[in-house]
């Protein structure tokens, strides 16, 4: 679905200094598979996010979707941030309206979709509300519905649940795995919280910093669906999140220091 | 609040409307100086202003330019901020330019403009337009600059253009923005009206107070003062009812958000 070929980004961070963000990436990630890039903050991941969206072009190396050069940014693949990125001058209906709107549906159909995605993350009733009325995690289920509302081919979900309190990301780690359970697209989340990782994904993407590279690749072999109540007590997630914590510990032992 | 307090909160502006005018009384029944009438003279001699013809069109006639230097400069001021504030190249190369033109006196310019364009319609008009121009190219480049780059990219996810992210997204994001300006360039239109009219004398509301000045008619000079200040305060607090209502959205609310994952 997605290839990334030896890509490197270099960021000039002055007059004559440069910033080695991401030292020849190379990653695949098949159709359907749920893939976290896990890693501490400055590592690069959200910078190779934002290289598969096209928001940025690599500094060499290319990126590929379905086989095509990924040049900029498109309606196949979704991109869900940190920060929301709410259109706070639309209502939630008019934010999850905006995508399908934008490609030509017709208003009574975007309008019937968008309130059905909006039922789905939990906000019925809240169809007229400003961003601003909003709660952060009431926020983040909106722009969830914002961006599957133009049905991309892969989600790209930027720490989506780093600016929660723990209970709010909690829940909604919970949701986003029912609803991703339904049609099992394509994501690839970034996070630097390893239980995040291991409890949503296939696979774990783990990275090292200063220059980012990718420092190994975990299988998280654990079915489907989960529950995290019941995953919390399985000794094979546990193992998984350990033995990642213990690999990132000696990252910092043998590297320049976290 | 208390229904109390919410009286006086709406009593005030009214007192104190009526204390600076009991101030006025006192002080020029204090002073007893030819050019400086009492507060009841000088109200006494507005409906004059507002009755006669030809004060009435010339009063028109300011607000006509004033509306026409407005809108034009309004028309051409945000586009160029927003573009500003979202193209280094165009920033670069506006910037310098701008801030050369900046600090001059825009009615310092009248002079000159009158000497290529003449005292007619279209100088004072550029003379507004220059004034209103800075204010709305500024907030409008500053409000452009200020939109979250994660905003514009969800609208690219989305599949809009380079030009309909500026007009459909970074346009909306930075409007309150944009909105302050032009209450800025509003007042700025109205007091280059007047003092590009106090130059190039020969219609306008500026025309007639310099005039009543010259001919010493210090009764008339003050109601116009009443007149102009009057018709700054009615625009501003129009404009301030639309800017409310088209921004409500941003406007800080003082009920806390819903408690709710």
């Amino acid at each position: 679905m997605i290839e990334i070929d030896r890509v490197s980004q270099v960021f000039q961070t002055s007059a004559r200094s440069d910033h080695l963000a991401l030292s020849d990436i190379s990653l695949s990630v098949e159709e359907g598979a749920f893939v976290s890039i896990l890693g501490p903050s400055g590592c690069g991941k959200s910078t190779l996010l934002y290289i598969v969206g096209g928001f940025v072009n690599p500094t060499s190396g290319i990126a590929k979707m379905k086989g095509k050069t990924i040049t900029g940014p498109g309606p196949d693949r979704g991109p869900v941030f940190q920060e929301f990125a709410l259109f706070p001058w639309k209502s939630v209906l008019g934010n999850v309206m905006y995508g399908p709107r934008q490609q030509g549906v017709r208003a009574v159909d975007a309008e019937a979709q968008s309130r059905a995605l909006i039922e789905m993350v939990g906000l019925k009733g809240y169809e007229n509300f400003y961003p601003k009325e909003l709660s952060g995690g009431m926020k983040q289920r909106v722009a969830l519905a914002r961006t599957l509302a133009y049905h991309p081919e892969v989600l790209l979900m930027d720490e989506p649940f780093g600016a929660l309190d723990a209970h709010t990301r909690t829940r909604l780690q919970n949701d986003l795995l029912n609803i991703w359970e339904r049609d099992r697209k394509t994501v690839i989340f970034v996070t630097h919280s390893v239980d995040e990782a291991v409890f949503l994904s296939d696979k774990v993407v783990m990275m090292s910093r200063s220059p980012g590279r990718i420092r190994q690749i975990v299988d998280i072999e654990l079915p489907r669906p989960r529950r995290r109540t019941e995953l919390l007590l399985d000794p094979r997630y546990q193992k998984f999140v350990v033995d990642i914590e213990r690999m990132f510990d000696d990252d910092d032992e043998a590297g320049p220091g976290a | 609040m208390t229904q109390r307090g919410a009286l006086i909160a709406r009593a005030a502006p009214v007192l104190a409307c009526i204390g600076l005018l009991a101030l006025w009384q006192v002080a020029s029944l204090l002073l007893k100086n030819d050019s400086f009438p009492t507060a009841v003279e000088a109200i006494r001699a507005v409906p004059a202003i507002l009755g006669d013809k030809e004060a009435l069109i010339n009063i028109l006639a300011s607000l006509r330019r004033m509306a026409v230097g407005f809108g034009v400069a309004v028309a051409v001021s945000v586009p160029l901020g927003l573009l500003m504030g979202r193209s280094r190249q165009v920033q670069a190369f506006f910037n310098p330019l701008l801030m050369v033109i900046y600090p001059v006196p825009k009615a310092a310019l009248m002079p000159i403009i009158m000497l290529w364009l003449g005292v007619g319609d279209i100088a004072k008009t550029l003379v507004i337009f220059l004034g209103v121009s800075l204010p709305v190219i500024y907030h409008s480049f500053e409000g452009a600059k200020a939109v979250e780059e994660k905003m514009v990219w969800s609208g690219a996810a989305m599949g809009l253009s380079a030009a309909q992210r500026l007009v459909r997204i970074v346009m909306p994001a930075a409007l309150p923005e944009i909105l302050t300006g032009c209450r800025t360039g509003l007042v700025l239109a109205l007091i280059t009206m007047i003092t590009s009219e106090m130059i190039a004398r020969q219609s306008g509301a500026g025309n007639i107070l310099f005039n009543a000045l010259d001919m010493g008619q210090y009764d008339t000079v003050f109601a116009m003062i009443i007149i102009v200040g009057a018709m700054g305060i009615c625009l501003d607090a129009a404009f301030e009812r639309v800017r409310a209502r088209l921004v409500r959205w941003s406007e800080p609310q003082f009920d806390m958000p819903l408690s709710f994952s």
